[in-house]
């Protein structure tokens, strides 16, 4: 049992970390139903520009602010240049998911062309390490949740309460009827792209802080897991993501202590699997698609 | 012709047999069907493991490696009982996922299959020889050449070996797509919806091609095994079936001529074309560089030219709405 409480810790950290990541893919998926495998390129492109600018001297932290600017830019760029091309070439769904895992691929090869396959590490300040119970949790994990909860909380807020949300939920629900109401579906989109791209370099150097060393395939170990917690809380949803990514967190840092420590993705990948057959739109579905079967 | 050439040469020809199987299934669900099998590489594996297991015979605590339920059958068996365990082991994956899913949710949940697979078979020692893998698993037949299996005949005769079986499964998929059953999963795969009111059943198609590509892929990957004589969790990460995908596409997405010449052409032409470059760089360049190109080429062709080297060919049928009726049976069936 104590195992468990303690591998709940972890799960606690995990999630923070998916959160990040689900909420800038479930908005970015929601809005414009790229399945963008490539975020994980972005993730780990967005690790090494904050490597560059820590290494400089700079603290952790303003390292995260540069990669989340540089993953806006990462997104917008992929979107612009790669996706909105093909999507007008009338490119169907399914070619686009190779699309995306081409650009994926190449994004993670390139990367170990510049970077070589060694392990890098952030310089980080030395945090007190708190004890509740057998939960240890360091000055730095709490920081961590705590961005994953503000931003997830700044953006149901956006969504929810700006008129800009609105337009990006409108868009999200029925992009020609968005268009034909006088909302400028490009412009949105573009945002959108900017904005999950941001949550995407945040996420990239969270998680290779709290894997202490990474190398460039860290933060595609953590595709799979950010997606199942897209779905799992449903897509579109900001609250949704970070509940599955607590979901998905806690089960398999749990499972992996009950079981076997590789067994980690395994577990995130089982529940992935269960939730999309037994509940296609997720644990909480979206309103605005019940609105849509209803009318 | 010296003895190098032939070695060389029936390398070529087993991979290139073992990559045309592979595309061939492949192409079925993806190319002719629009199944996205993110798990293609899974079945190969499933196979290879197979024909390893059954001609290594039964485990021994005394080994070096751990396997469940070792045999040793005579040669057509392994190779039948892989092809087999790769169509069952695809259809149980497909069940789960095609009835309900959406065409991206499935992609990612068989994505999922993928890795799964690999972290099972990776952790479990005692399964299928855990990240080690199995190794010196016999080939077959050798008992007809005196149990030498490295000269040039031996070599001769399993690179024709595997031309064949690759010649027999390009007939059975011919055989298919040029059917009434390939025609309606070609509609499946132009417009569900539309097929769905004909009465064409997406799921006994999807399930069908799911069928036959995961035995042609088992086929594929025991044929592999007892060429190579090894197989182990790092030579069948998810990666590889993107490389499948890049054959189709560049190949033409499809057509199964296409299939085979993007089997020729990728994994062959790209892996084998490496060698004959000059070493520049390091070596994670070198690979970084084949992968960086195998990202690149599907972008290239999706873009110029969308239908790949060989276009499936365009199906006219005729104006007539008499022989429109005699063919309706095989359109409700």
């Amino acid at each position: 049992m104590n195992i468990a409480i303690e591998a709940a810790g972890f799960g606690l950290v995990t999630a923070s970390l998916l959160s990040l990541g689900a909420v800038g893919f479930t908005l970015q998926y929601g809005v414009t139903n790229v399945f963008n495998l490539a975020t994980a390129g972005i993730m780990t492109g967005s690790a090494y520009v904050a490597l560059q600018v820590n290494q400089a001297g700079v603290s952790i932290w303003w390292a995260m602010v540069v990669a989340g600017v540089f993953g806006g830019v990462a997104s917008y760029a992929l979107n612009r240049f790669v996706y909105v091309p093909f999507i007008r070439r009338g490119v169907k769904a399914f070619s686009m998911v190779i699309i995306a895992l081409a650009v994926w691929t190449m994004m993670q090869y390139i990367t170990l062309a510049i970077v070589g396959p060694g392990f890098f590490a952030f310089r980080l300040p030395k945090t007190h390490t708190y004890q509740f119970e057998s939960i240890s949790l360091t000055g730095t994990d709490f920081i961590l949740i705590i961005v994953a909860l503000i931003g997830m909380l700044a953006l149901e807020a956006a969504l929810r309460l700006t008129k800009f949300g609105k337009a990006m939920r409108a868009v999200a629900t029925n992009a020609p009827l968005a268009r034909a109401s006088g909302i400028r579906v490009d412009r949105i989109i573009d945002i959108t792209w900017i904005t999950s791209g941001i949550f995407t370099g945040v996420a990239g150097v969270a998680i290779s802080m709290v894997v202490v060393s990474f190398s460039y395939t860290t933060a595609g170990d953590f595709l799979v897991p950010i997606v199942a917690a897209a779905i799992v809380g449903g897509v579109g949803s900001p609250t949704g993501a970070m509940i599955g990514a607590l979901v998905v967190g806690m089960v398999s840092e749990i499972g992996a202590a009950l079981t076997q420590p590789d067994y980690k993705d395994v577990f995130a990948f089982a529940l992935l699997a269960v939730v999309l057959l037994l509940r296609p739109s997720g644990l909480i579905p979206e309103k605005a698609q019940r609105k849509e079967l209803a009318l | 012709m010296s003895t190098a050439l032939v070695y060389y040469g029936s390398l070529l020809l087993v991979y290139g047999a073992v990559y045309g199987i592979a595309c061939a299934g492949l192409n079925l669900q993806f190319g002719v069907t629009g199944v996205v099998n993110f798990a293609y590489i899974i079945f190969q594996a499933a196979g290879a493991y197979t024909a390893a297991v059954l001609t290594l015979g039964p485990s021994s605590p005394v080994s070096f490696q751990h396997y469940v339920g070792g045999a040793t059958l005579p040669f057509p068996i392994p190779l039948i009982a892989a092809a087999a365990v790769g169509a069952l082991l695809a259809l149980g994956v497909g069940l789960l996922g095609i009835r309900r899913l959406r065409s991206d949710y499935l992609a990612i949940v068989l994505l999922a299959a993928s890795l799964i697979a690999t972290a099972v078979a990776t952790n479990q020692d005692g399964l299928v020889g855990g990240a080690a893998g199995l190794a010196l698993v016999p080939k077959p037949l050798g008992s007809l050449f005196g149990g030498i299996v490295t000269n040039e005949s031996y070599n001769l005769f399993f690179s024709l070996l595997a031309a064949v079986l690759c010649a027999v499964s390009y007939v059975i998929v011919h055989r298919i797509t040029e059917s009434p059953y390939g025609r309606r999963c070609r509609a499946l795969r132009d417009n569900e919806p539309a097929a769905m009111a004909l009465g064409v059943s997406p799921f006994r198609h999807q399930a069908g091609v799911l069928l036959v590509g995961g035995a042609l892929a088992g086929l594929s990957g025991a044929l592999l095994v007892e060429y190579i004589s090894a197989w182990a969790p790092s030579g069948w990460l998810y990666p590889e079936t993107f490389v499948f995908f890049t054959a189709l596409i560049v190949g033409g997405t499809g057509s199964n001529w296409g299939a085979l010449v993007g089997a020729i052409v990728v994994p062959l032409g790209i892996g084998e074309g490496a060698r004959y470059l000059p070493q520049f760089g390091s070596p994670e360049l070198m690979v970084s560089l084949q992968w960086i190109v195998i990202g690149l080429l599907p972008l290239i062709f999706l873009w110029f030219r969308p239908q790949g080297l060989i276009p499936e060919r365009r199906r006219v049928f005729a104006a007539d709405p008499g022989a429109a009726r005699d063919r309706s049976p095989e359109v409700t069936s």
